[in-house]
């Protein structure tokens, strides 16, 4: 993905309440018809970014340039930006029909105009069957739908989602997932998603940024978050990984060797000697062999069946984590057995321990 | 409800409540309404007949509504803001808040309505600030008059506007004002498609409650306007009380009672056609 001048354009976008910073500066280019997450924990600024993008809150600093206009101090309602909340917020005195052309009607459209809209849009999320009936008689995936068609039937420059799944049981979250892909392509709308799942932020988006305590970590497509983690937080954050504390031994020609408690790996990087480093594997990376050129050995300590596959969970001290991924448990092993565990340089992640300066 | 079920033993919680009040209120109203339709020992709407045939008393029905409506309608326009502010505050203010509107709740009627005769005096402190202020040019008395008696009485009736719109606005998503403005609606056209109709529940439940409060009112106006003036409660007080004519006064608690029902019923019907499903 190309750096070209976003569609969306959040520049410098800074929010503290009280003491507490909020967001610290955050920039973020979203291209025409892209789908951005935003993932990280709680408290990490995402709903407060895309409250700032919706206008329902004032940013202290920075700018927020949509299709090419300012729209920093413009309030929500001529804004063309298109919400759904986390908890739906459809109206409770409005059926279905009155939810989804809200909208509409708030921007003055004739009702012989509306009607169809609503049926459009309804059908879009295959609810128009459900158009007559009061809100409250709808199950939680169907007020999903509905909301997603209400904020669709203003055919917005951008579509927010706030955290719209998690209200939802997993197996529905997963088909609303497909789902909601699916009528974004089709309507064409640019969407930044918040969420805290990393699996809906990976199966979903275009590009995900990565937040965590008011900035974005790392910004890139599902594949250059979970095999080139830019953090140890993005690291841990995204996906499963060993995850082992050390500190860098020597460092030549971009060439690194990190001392761990499991021993002496090498990785790419340019580090300097002494500094305090996180190294991390992705376990379907990790063999069991001792094929190199990184090589350690464990103690398995629990076996994780998950059908296709098995984790295999190896001893480590305090704040490390040894995690393998395997076909099937290897003959004979045990907890107790010794493993001996081996992955290729590249796939050595390295990152400065955090709060240590890079 | 579809058809009968078998009696749900929890129903009979209501059973004390039913019994006292079908014995001190429903049968005395069943004697008094009998009352009015006998004439002699007869069956007989002859007492009506009389009643509406004089001028005089289409005026005391005329009064009860111009000062109910009053009543309602200035604590309506006071009420609600103040409800509005009530659910929006947090913690001490809106304890504060709170306090400020059930405390006085403590104070009787006849006290309060005493303490606005003083109040409302010729040399009363209302007079005295609005000479102060250049308003009036000399002091003037609003004891006994009929704005005197509209400010006593949503004094007393006021929280009972307040406290059901606040229950119904505590209870209002806020995110539903963001969602609409988010849609594009601007101030204006989310206060009339959304905070309106949302709140209605609640301003109808005080409307009914201060309507039918004010309407039938007593002691406020006995002590606030006088016997120069009558409401139907007054002329029914009036009737038994002084003038001893049961059959005057179980016909105008006839005509208090079914005026005040068919007002309450008929706001909530329209109300309901006007906000829609909720």
């Amino acid at each position: 993905m190309t750096t070209t001048p976003g569609f969306l354009d959040v520049a410098a976008a800074a929010k503290t309440f009280g003491a507490a910073t909020v967001l610290d500066g955050v920039d973020l280019a979203v291209a025409r018809g892209e789908f951005v997450s935003l993932l990280g924990p709680s408290g990490c600024g995402k709903t407060t970014l895309l409250r700032i993008v919706a206008g329902l809150i004032a940013p202290d600093g920075g700018r927020v340039v949509l299709d090419g206009d300012d729209i920093t101090r413009r309030p929500p309602h001529r804004r063309d930006v298109g919400v759904v909340f986390q908890n739906y917020a459809l109206f409770p005195h409005l059926d279905v029909a009155g939810n989804v052309g809200f909208g509409l009607k708030a921007r003055g459209r004739k009702t012989a105009e509306i009607g169809p809209s609503v049926e459009r849009h309804l059908d879009l999320v295959r609810m128009g069957a459900f158009a007559d009936r009061p809100v409250k008689a709808l199950s939680g995936g169907q007020q999903q739908r509905v909301a997603v068609a209400r904020a669709l039937a203003i055919e917005p420059k951008l579509m927010l989602l706030d955290e719209p799944f998690s209200a939802l049981d997993r197996k529905l979250r997963e088909a609303m997932q497909i789902d909601l892909k699916r009528i974004l392509r089709e309507v064409g709308t640019t969407a930044i998603f918040v969420t805290h799942d990393q699996d809906e932020a990976l199966t979903m988006s275009d590009r995900i940024a990565v937040m965590h305590a008011g900035r974005i970590e790392q910004l890139g497509t599902p594949s250059e978050i979970y095999h080139r983690p830019a953090t140890a937080f993005a690291l841990d954050f995204v996906g499963l990984s060993t995850r082992l504390a050390g500190r860098v031994v020597s460092a030549s020609g971009g060439e690194v060797v990190v001392e761990t408690a499991l021993g002496r790996i090498p990785a790419r990087a340019n580090l300097y000697p002494g500094s305090a480093a996180v190294v991390g594997v992705r376990p379907e990376r990790i063999r069991l062999d001792a094929a190199g050129p990184c090589t350690v050995a464990a103690t398995l300590t629990d076996v994780a069946f998950q059908g296709a596959r098995v984790l295999l969970h190896g001893a480590a001290a305090e704040g490390d984590r040894v995690l393998v991924e395997a076909p099937s448990l290897p003959d004979g092993a045990g907890q107790g057995t010794r493993l001996t565990l081996s992955w290729a340089l590249e796939d050595t992640l390295v990152f400065p321990a955090e709060g240590e300066a890079s | 409800m579809t058809g009968f079920r078998r009696l749900d033993p929890v129903s009979l919680l209501v059973a004390p409540a039913v019994g006292y009040l079908g014995l001190v209120y429903g049968l005395p109203l069943l004697l008094l309404l009998g009352h009015s339709f006998v004439v002699d020992g007869t069956p007989s709407i002859a007492s009506f007949v009389r009643f509406f045939a004089d001028p005089f008393d289409w005026m005391v029905i005329a009064n009860t509504l111009r000062i109910a409506l009053a009543v309602t309608l200035v604590s309506l326009v006071i009420g609600w803001p103040t409800a509005i502010a009530l659910a929006r505050a947090k913690g001490a203010a809106q304890a504060a808040i709170l306090v400020a509107i059930i405390l006085p709740l403590s104070v009787g009627v006849v006290v309060k309505a005493f303490a606005w005769q003083i109040v409302l005096r010729r040399d009363g402190v209302v007079s005295q600030a609005l000479v102060w202020l250049h308003v009036w040019d000399e002091p003037q008395r609003l004891l006994f008059t009929e704005t005197g008696l509209v400010v006593g009485a949503v004094n007393v009736f006021v929280p009972f506007m307040i406290l059901p719109i606040y229950s119904v606005l505590k209870l209002v998503d806020p995110r539903l004002d963001e969602a609409a403005a988010t849609l594009g609606a601007g101030p204006f056209f989310r206060f009339f498609l959304v905070a309106l109709p949302l709140s209605l529940p609640g301003i109808v439940t005080g409307v009914a409650f201060v309507f039918s409060m004010a309407v039938s009112m007593y002691v406020v106006p006995s002590l606030l306007i006088g016997d120069r003036f009558q409401t139907l409660a007054t002329l029914t007080g009036r009737s038994f009380l002084f003038m001893r004519n049961p059959q005057l006064g179980s016909t105008t608690a006839v005509v208090l009672l079914v005026l005040a029902v068919a007002v309450v019923v008929g706001s909530a019907k329209l109300s309901r056609r006007f906000g829609g499903a909720s």
